[in-house]
Formats: C-alpha cells, sequence, structure tokens
C-alpha cells in the first residue's frame, strides 16, 4: 500500500531571510479539480483551483510534492480572474530538499485570490473497450463502448471533472521518470539519478481492481460523457464530476448503438494472414451507421453473437484501431474455421524462349495456371477477397470467361480478386493463369 | 563549502619559511569579492567573473587562490589587472601538491591597491530554457512564455549575483548551491502560427491497412522569429517546449512537447506536438517498365537500362478543417521526372516534397512517374 500523501501548499508569512522564525499556514483544499487523462502516454494534465490568501507585492509560498507522481517541472500558477497581476515569478527548489519548492508570487492584489496551479502527474490511466454483439443473422450490431479510468497515482482525486483524451501526443520524457528525478531539472552535464523503478513498476501492473463504488447518490440515468475534437486530440467529458480515490478504478459508458449494421467478408492474403482466410466484420464510422459524431478511440473489442434462445455465443476478442469520423472499421476475428481459400498450381510451362548469339538462353516466359479452391461451410452466404502477390511486377494474367467479377490491381506486383460465395458451397474453383516475364522477355511485360 | 572562506592569507607557517628564505616576498591579503558576474552566454560553460582589491607590498607577493570542493576548470583561472596606480607583473603560477588552489606570483615597485579580475569557468552551475505556449482553439496563433532554469550544483554559492545571457541587461539573482531556480524569462502573446503535417515516405509504412493500426502523421506548427510576429529580438534558445491547447471553456489541454531548436533571428521554429490519425496515406507503386536496353559490343548481354515507375499516394482527411500536408518522396540516384499530378520541390538529388492542400473530409491523389536511369544488371 502506497503512503498516501496530499500536495501540500504552505504559505510562508514572512519574507525569506527569515526562514527558519517562518509561520507555516496550510492552505484551504482545492475549491476544484479537472482532470485531463491520456491514454497514449501516462500523463495526465490537473488543473485545480485554490484560494490564495496573498498580500500585495512579494508574497511566498512553499509547494510540496512528495510521495507523489507529479513532474514538477510542470508545475504553473496562473490567476485568470487577475490576469496580468498575480505572477509567479520564480520556482526555486532549495538544496538537499527533495519534494518541496519555493514560490516567489507578485501580486497587486491583496486578499483572497482564486487561482489555477496545473501540473502533470502520472499514475492515473483510461482506456476504452468495446462489447459487440451480433444479431443472429451476421446483418446488424451492438455496439458498446466504456472508458475505464484506473487512479494509482498516490493521490486521492474527489468531485473532479473527468476528461479523457484520445490522440497520440509527442512526449520528450516519461511522467513517471520526472517525477522521480532530484533534482527536478537534472544535474548539469552529468548522469540523472533516476529512480523510478517503483513507479514504473506500479503503472506496468495490469492487476485489475474491481470497480466497487464508493457510496453515492442514487441517479436515474448513466452518467453522459460529452464528445468534442481539439487540434489532433478527441476530448471526452465526463458529466458532473467524479471520485476516484487512489487505487480505485471507475467504468463508464460512453456509446451504446443497438442496431449498427454491419458487413462480414472473409479475405484471404498469405502475406499478411498465411493460409487461413481471415474473418473480418466492417462497418463505418458515419450516419449511415449510427455513428459518426465523433472518432472512436483505439481500444480492445469483445464480439459475441446473440443466439436465438437470447443466450450468447462468444466470437472473437481482437483491437481495434482509433478511427477518425467517416473512415472504415475494419474488425479481425481470427482465422476462419468454415470458410477456406487454397491456392493450388495445377499446371506449369515454360515458353517463348529467347536466345543471345553465343546461342545461351536470354530470356523465357514462365505460364502458370492456378485454381482457387474455395468453400463455404456455412449457412449463410458470404462475401471472399483474395489477395495474390506475383514475384516481380512483369506479369499478365488471362482469366476464364465465365468468372465472375474480374481481378483488381492493387499494386505493381498484387492483385485481388472479389467474389460472393453461397451458403454452404461445398467447392467452388476460380482458375487463372499467369504469365511471368523472364529476362529480356521482361520488355515484353506492360 | 563557500568558495570565499579557502580566498586565504597564506598560513603562518610559510611565513616563517619565507622571511628566513625569500626575504622579499611579501604575502596578500584577498579581501571579500565584488560586482561577481556569473555568464551564461556559451551553453556549454559557465565563466564566473569576480573583482578584488589586492593590496600589494612593494617587492615579490604570492596571492593564494584556492577552491576546495568547488568545480573550478583549474587551467580556465585568468587573473587581470584593471586599476593598478603602478604597473604590477605577474610572475607565475603555481600550483600547490594535493591542493585545490594556486600561488600568483605577483612584483609590485611600490606598496599600492590593485583593482583585479579573476575569472575562472565553473562546472555543474549552467542554465536550461523551457518554453510553455497556449495555442488558440483555431491552432491560429499562440502565446509563448519563456523560463530560464538556473542549476548550481558546483559547490559555489552565488548570494547576489549578476547574471549575464548572451544578450541583453545582467539581472540579479541569487542561487545556493545544489539549488535550482526557474524564474520567468519572456512572454509574446499572439504569435501567428502555421499547422502542417508530413508524409515522409522513406520513414513511414506505405499501406497503413497492412500495418492493422494507425499510422501517425506527424504535426507541427511552424512559428518564426521575427518582429513582425512579436518576437525578433533575440535568437530564441534550445530547450523543451510544452504546448497547450485552449478548449473554449476555460481550461486547456497538453498538446504535447518538443525540443525547440535554437532560432536565430528570422528563421523559423518548429514544434512536433503529436501525431494525426484523420490524416491516412497509402502509397503504392503501380507500374515498373524496362526501357532503353542497351548491350555490349557482342550484343549478347544487356549492360544498361531504365526502368519507368509510377508512384501514386492517396491523402485522405477526415478532419473539418482544409490541412497542409507535405509529402516527402525518396527518389533514386539517378532519376528524370516525366509527369507529376502536381508541382514538386527538389528538396536533394534524393528527396521531393509535394506541398499538397486537402479540402476537409476529402481526399487527394498525387501521382508521379519518374525514370530510374542508367540501371546495371
Amino acid at each position: 500500500m502506497r503512503k498516501k500523501a496530499l500536495i501540500c501548499l504552505v504559505a510562508i508569512l514572512l519574507p525569506p531571510e527569515l526562514h527558519a522564525k517562518i509561520d507555516l499556514v496550510t492552505l484551504p483544499v482545492r475549491d476544484q479539480v479537472q482532470l485531463t487523462i491520456y491514454n497514449a502516454a501516462d500523463l495526465t494534465l490537473v488543473r485545480e483551483q485554490r484560494t490564495l490568501t496573498l498580500k500585495q507585492g512579494i508574497n511566498r509560498l512553499e509547494f510540496g510534492w512528495a510521495d507523489t507522481l507529479i513532474d514538477p517541472t510542470s508545475v504553473y500558477l496562473d490567476a485568470p480572474q487577475h490576469a496580468g497581476k498575480v505572477n509567479l515569478l520564480e520556482v526555486a527548489y532549495p538544496p538537499n530538499v527533495k519534494g518541496s519548492a519555493i514560490w516567489t508570487i507578485e501580486s497587486q492584489i491583496a486578499g483572497a485570490v482564486p487561482v489555477d496551479i496545473s501540473f502533470f502527474t502520472s499514475g492515473i490511466t483510461w482506456r476504452a473497450f468495446y462489447t459487440c454483439t451480433l444479431s443472429t443473422d451476421e446483418k446488424t450490431m451492438r455496439l458498446q463502448n466504456y472508458v475505464r479510468v484506473d487512479n494509482r497515482s498516490g493521490e486521492d482525486y474527489l468531485n473532479a471533472q473527468t476528461r479523457v483524451v484520445v490522440g497520440k501526443i509527442h512526449l520528450l520524457d516519461q511522467i513517471a521518470e520526472l517525477a522521480q528525478r532530484h533534482p527536478p531539472y537534472g544535474m548539469p552535464s552529468s548522469i540523472m539519478d533516476y529512480r523510478y523503478a517503483e513507479a514504473q513498476e506500479m503503472i506496468a501492473e495490469e492487476k485489475m481492481m474491481i470497480a466497487a463504488e464508493p457510496p453515492r447518490l442514487f441517479r436515474a440515468a448513466p452518467k453522459k460523457i460529452i464528445k468534442e475534437g481539439l487540434s489532433e486530440y478527441f476530448l471526452y467529458s465526463i458529466e458532473g464530476t467524479e471520485t476516484i480515490p487512489n487505487g480505485w478504478g471507475k467504468r463508464l459508458i460512453s456509446l451504446d448503438v443497438a442496431k449498427l449494421p454491419v458487413r462480414a467478408l472473409y479475405r484471404y492474403d498469405e502475406y499478411r494472414y498465411g493460409n487461413q482466410a481471415q474473418r473480418l466484420l466492417f462497418f463505418k464510422n458515419d450516419k449511415a451507421h449510427h455513428l459518426g459524431e465523433t472518432p472512436l478511440p483505439d481500444g480492445k473489442v469483445m464480439i459475441y453473437r446473440q443466439l436465438a434462445d437470447k443466450h450468447l455465443s462468444y466470437v472473437a476478442a481482437t483491437n481495434t484501431q482509433y478511427i477518425p469520423v467517416e473512415q472504415e472499421v475494419e474488425l479481425d476475428l481470427g482465422a476462419a474455421r468454415h470458410v477456406k481459400v487454397e491456392p493450388v498450381l495445377m499446371d506449369y510451362r515454360t515458353e517463348n524462349y529467347v536466345f543471345d548469339f553465343k546461342g545461351n538462353i536470354s530470356g523465357h516466359e514462365r505460364i502458370q495456371t492456378w485454381q482457387l479452391k474455395l468453400e463455404n461451410n456455412r449457412e449463410l452466404p458470404v462475401d471472399i477477397e483474395i489477395f495474390q502477390h506475383f514475384q516481380h511486377p512483369h506479369w499478365t494474367i488471362q482469366n476464364p470467361n465465365n468468372l465472375p467479377g474480374s481481378y483488381e490491381k492493387v499494386d505493381l506486383d498484387t492483385i485481388k480478386y472479389r467474389l460472393t460465395l453461397p451458403a454452404r458451397t461445398k467447392e467452388y474453383l476460380l482458375t487463372y493463369t499467369l504469365t511471368l516475364f523472364e529476362g529480356e522477355r521482361r520488355r515484353n511485360s506492360r | 563549502m563557500k568558495l570565499t572562506t579557502y580566498l586565504i592569507f597564506m598560513t603562518v607557517f610559510s611565513l616563517l619559511l619565507i622571511e628566513t628564505s625569500w626575504a622579499r616576498i611579501k604575502l596578500v591579503a584577498l579581501p571579500e569579492r565584488e560586482a561577481t558576474v556569473v555568464r551564461l552566454d556559451n551553453p556549454n560553460a559557465t565563466l564566473l567573473e569576480e573583482e578584488r582589491v589586492l593590496t600589494l607590498q612593494k617587492g615579490l607577493n604570492q596571492v593564494d587562490f584556492s577552491w576546495k570542493e568547488v568545480q573550478i576548470r583549474p587551467d580556465s583561472i585568468r587573473l587581470t589587472v584593471l586599476k593598478q596606480p603602478q604597473a604590477v607583473t605577474v610572475l607565475s603560477v603555481s600550483y600547490p601538491p594535493n591542493e585545490q588552489a594556486l600561488i600568483w606570483e605577483i612584483a609590485s615597485p611600490s606598496g599600492q591597491q590593485v583593482r583585479v579580475r579573476i575569472s575562472y569557468l565553473l562546472n555543474k552551475i549552467d542554465r536550461l530554457v523551457t518554453y510553455q505556449a497556449v495555442v488558440r482553439k483555431d491552432e491560429s496563433n499562440l502565446d509563448l512564455s519563456s523560463f530560464l532554469v538556473l542549476r548550481n550544483f558546483s559547490g559555489e554559492n552565488l548570494p547576489a549575483s549578476r547574471f549575464q545571457l548572451d544578450y541583453g541587461e545582467t539581472f540579479e539573482s541569487a542561487v545556493l548551491s545544489g539549488e535550482t531556480k526557474r524564474m520567468q524569462f519572456f512572454t509574446a502573446k499572439k504569435l501567428p502560427i502555421k499547422k502542417r503535417f508530413t508524409f515522409d515516405a522513406a520513414q513511414l509504412p506505405w499501406d497503413p491497412k497492412q500495418v492493422g493500426d494507425n499510422v501517425g502523421i506527424p504535426v507541427y506548427y511552424e512559428l518564426e522569429n521575427t518582429t513582425d510576429n512579436g518576437l525578433g529580438k533575440h535568437a530564441l534558445w534550445d530547450g523543451k517546449a510544452r504546448l497547450y491547447g485552449e478548449d473554449g471553456h476555460g481550461s486547456t489541454l497538453f498538446l504535447g512537447e518538443d525540443n525547440a531548436k535554437f532560432t536565430p533571428v528570422g528563421q523559423p521554429l518548429k514544434l512536433t506536438i503529436g501525431e494525426s490519425r484523420d490524416i491516412v496515406v497509402t502509397q503504392r507503386q503501380m507500374r515498373q517498365q524496362r526501357l532503353n536496353e542497351r548491350r555490349n559490343a557482342k550484343r549478347n548481354r544487356v549492360v544498361l537500362y531504365d526502368t519507368k515507375e509510377t508512384m501514386q499516394v492517396e491523402i485522405e482527411n477526415f478532419k473539418e478543417q482544409t490541412v497542409f500536408v507535405t509529402l516527402k518522396e525518396p527518389m533514386p540516384k539517378e532519376w528524370e521526372m516525366k509527369k507529376a499530378s502536381h508541382s514538386y520541390k527538389r528538396e536533394h538529388n534524393r528527396e521531393i516534397h509535394f506541398d499538397i492542400t486537402v479540402p476537409a473530409k476529402d481526399k487527394v491523389i498525387v501521382t508521379y512517374s519518374y525514370y530510374r536511369r542508367n540501371i546495371r544488371p
């Protein structure tokens, strides 16, 4: 159990020359606190409002952060209601003192001044995860998106306005490392003493604590999550405030769409999946799919299928990437058991040899006849996409006339066939002839 | 330990020795230092300059200077005579064994007071510069604050000293040994910025579908260090910059941090904030064709040929704003552009840049074909 420590602000009433004799006054607790939690990095921006009693002129305060996971270099103070009139002139980290700094605040105002204090802490994390429930016919799905916040920062956050951020942030240092660094800005040109193992360990630990809610007032409806975009980030603000004591986690629902149309697809691509067809599920993050208002954060997805008798069957778990508005979501449900694709080389010939003046072979064509053996053992018709990669870009293809839909060129040495197989297709053969031009015959390829 | 306490008279012991052997040698008191200036204008070393008044006697004088537990570079210690009624000569500098000290031997034509400046390089004391920027919600401009961080781990206390940066006036501060101090440096409001996205085809994967995860496109802000932009008075020093964005609700969001590079006046400063996942770039080579085969004298072997290669880059913008994307495309050693759908700039022989504007919720396809010349099989 971590020792619980509060960030403390202490007002020093007398000038610094008289440090030894000064009276220390503990300030009232924070009036309000806002947490902005990132998931791409172990980083939370904390902004708290406190009321400081200042005198006109120079004021000195002590700010302590011992036993927390705060990055001391990130601490700033401003007074938005008295902009320009209250300035944090100087922050001094005295010698031989760990976890404490002296602030020099210049104030043109005497009396109670509400100030914003902001800083970074590590140890608070959030993640998104999804629960998907496919309808029996697999044409629609219920999509639920949850947000889970865990606090292992060493600090209790009571009645905090909580926001979580989706986005890939550029960071130079880990906040957990900065929190453990002493002195806070390191040493000039010498090796820094990083002692953050403890903090790292604590964060890496994926021990799931049961999110038992502390007693609270009864609410008729789950809390709303307000979503908005800002720069390259997306912000989810949880309605009202949350109390997240150190060590606790909290789960909130952020999205619930009942009948989302989905499209199933089976894909065969040896380069990506080996020799098994992959089962995929598609939908678009747009209005037509009852979505499209916000990007979907990356997270774990658990997929179930609704059975006729209201029972569920577990299909698969996967990870989804971040999906911007209007982009298509591709959920990879893993290797398919009921749909098979097997490319078989049925015939091989070499032709059209050319010779140089010495009589040596300088070019030829390799002609391969491939048969793609397809099976659909499901009760539903399925769409299949087959990628074929060639050894080099000098090739042509002859398709049989009866082929439903021809190939599509993906890039210089990749093609793609697409077709629909009816339910319970025991075998379907797709045949094509590939000519590969070798040596000087490559000139003939287009 | 304090340096000043080690600036001492020579000991009585040496006095006796000198009395017997070197009768002419006089001892000199090193008084308290004055006018200490800490020069932080060089990022690699910190220079201390201090003035002292020496009371010299006629003949040879020995001045003892020691720096126990203070991180002085001994070879950097210099003595400059500033004010002398009659010219004195520094005869020698000697380093006593096993001591962090030196002795100046100074010849004076008369008993007099001379003002000297002692300067030396001090290790483990330096300054950092950090930046904090708050970006407007529409990302058109930002407010920049800069902070100076003094770190003194040199062993020398610097009470009430003047600090000199590489421009501007000196300022007074005090920093004890072991202390770190962050001070407000300057603030500049409403600096116009440009937001840019960069796809470097030599660094990033070409097909995000193959990767199976988002390929983040790096995003940066660019601001110019010019007077028009409210800066331009001096170079911006290198240092860590943290960027925050106004959220429109009276609070801010942390956008990211980057190392600001040293930016002289007139030059742009680029600050990467993070990666965009709302811009998706898919690059594919669509064609490679062999051309212009040339043969040896016997005409039995191809010795040289060209290829014609076609590249296709699709940029999708899922954002609700128009974006400016720079495509960095690597090129072969010998090449010749045949056709390009958009204008490009030759950055150097092996790289070209396309600057592409992609409207909101739209996509742009850039294609270009070039000859790769004179390939030897």
